[in-house]
């Protein structure tokens, strides 16, 4: 039975795609076969994570809600493209970065309704083991709508007094649409900050299953996007935390 | 007398005049609310599966589903039979500018 994970910070930079691609990666080389959507329409990302060059991008989500093409064809094989041993598969569907599109499609907006149908059909037509949804930061209806279908959320936050109570927000929505599994992630916790101390209060503050906390690293902003934290660092202690989270995701 | 929680969302479901968005969902009583998120998580379910979550009579579980037709929630699917009705449920909005708050979610959400 496929799953339907959508990824989510209340705050932009939390490191969401970064976590996603992360996810997607480690699921893929357990076998798995995985669908990546990119819908942060306003400010996409994701595919840099995944070396898929613009050049590249025949179809993207937009031509898809634009009518110009179906889920499938706006989905990219980026499996080889990342390196390491992957046995499975990584598909991924990325946000048009043509200023042009990207301008056309704020302007006009899209009827979030295909969005719905493009999520089932793609699990269905790839035949998907698990749909990661890249949301956009905050809440607006795409994100809501994300929620609704998704078997598991991931909510991204820093040690920061404007993200603890911004996904305050996010929680609290989160339960309203009765989301059957809720999981936290601390990210970029400064090396000072005790992380089992972070867990404990992030638990308390939110009534919530802390998936991981994952301490601020030099490692990852070395990596600068370049490519998957995972495969580049395999046996790093944040690989490490990124495989728990990916194991309570499968579970 | 208190309205009962069949009257209550038959109410909720008519006050709508327009399709039902996501943050819709979330201001919905009980049980409707619950049994609405089930539904649109399974995708495509039956009547039976939506009165065994809605716990109303039978005939009370049509009339809701047949106003969440209405309004663009669920669609019948050509599968269904004289003695079951098979459903997709679609979540929309109406095409409006991303950028643009939608309706009034914060006053929602508080």
């Amino acid at each position: 039975m496929s799953k339907i994970i959508s990824v989510h910070s209340f705050r932009g930079g939390t490191g969401k795609s970064n976590t996603t691609a992360n996810i997607s990666a480690l699921l893929a080389m357990d076998g798995y076969r995985v669908g990546v959507v990119d819908t942060d329409i306003a400010s996409p990302g994701i595919h840099v994570l995944f070396n898929l060059d613009e050049s590249e991008m025949v179809h993207s989500l937009n031509d898809y809600l634009w009518g110009k093409c179906s889920i499938e064809d706006a989905a990219h094989d980026v499996t080889g493209l990342i390196g390491g041993d992957i046995k499975g598969q990584i598909f991924l569907i990325p946000s048009s970065i043509k200023a042009g599109e990207i301008a056309r499609i704020l302007r006009e907006g899209y009827d979030v309704g295909l969005l719905n149908d493009g999520f089932r059909d793609v699990v269905d037509k790839l035949n998907l083991d698990f749909l990661l949804i890249d949301t956009h930061p905050g809440l607006n209806e795409e994100t809501l709508l994300s929620i609704a279908i998704s078997d598991a959320l991931v909510i991204i936050l820093r040690p920061d007094s404007q993200d603890y109570q911004g996904t305050i927000v996010t929680v609290d929505v989160a339960k309203k649409l009765d989301v059957p599994k809720m999981l936290m992630v601390v990210n970029k916790v400064p090396s000072t900050f005790d992380l089992a101390d972070v867990r404990t209060r992030v638990e308390q503050t939110y009534n919530a299953t802390v998936a991981a906390v994952f301490p601020h690293s030099d490692e990852m902003m070395t990596l600068a996007s370049s490519g998957i934290f995972a495969i580049q660092y395999p046996d790093n202690i944040m690989t490490k935390a990124l495989r728990s989270l990916v194991d309570q995701l499968k579970a | 007398m208190s309205e009962s929680t069949y009257e209550i969302a038959i109410k909720e479901l008519e006050a709508r005049t327009e399709d039902i968005r996501p943050s819709d969902v979330v201001l919905f009583s009980e049980p409707l609310r619950s049994a609405l998120n089930f539904v649109i998580r399974l995708g495509r379910f039956s009547l039976t599966e939506f009165e065994e979550k809605l716990e109303f009579t039978r005939d009370e579980t049509k009339k809701v589903a047949d106003l969440l037709v209405e309004r663009n929630l669920f669609e019948v699917t050509r599968f269904s039979t004289a003695e079951e009705t098979y459903y997709q449920s679609r979540l929309s909005a109406q095409t409006r500018p991303l950028t643009r708050p939608p309706s009034d979610i914060w006053k929602k959400i508080d």
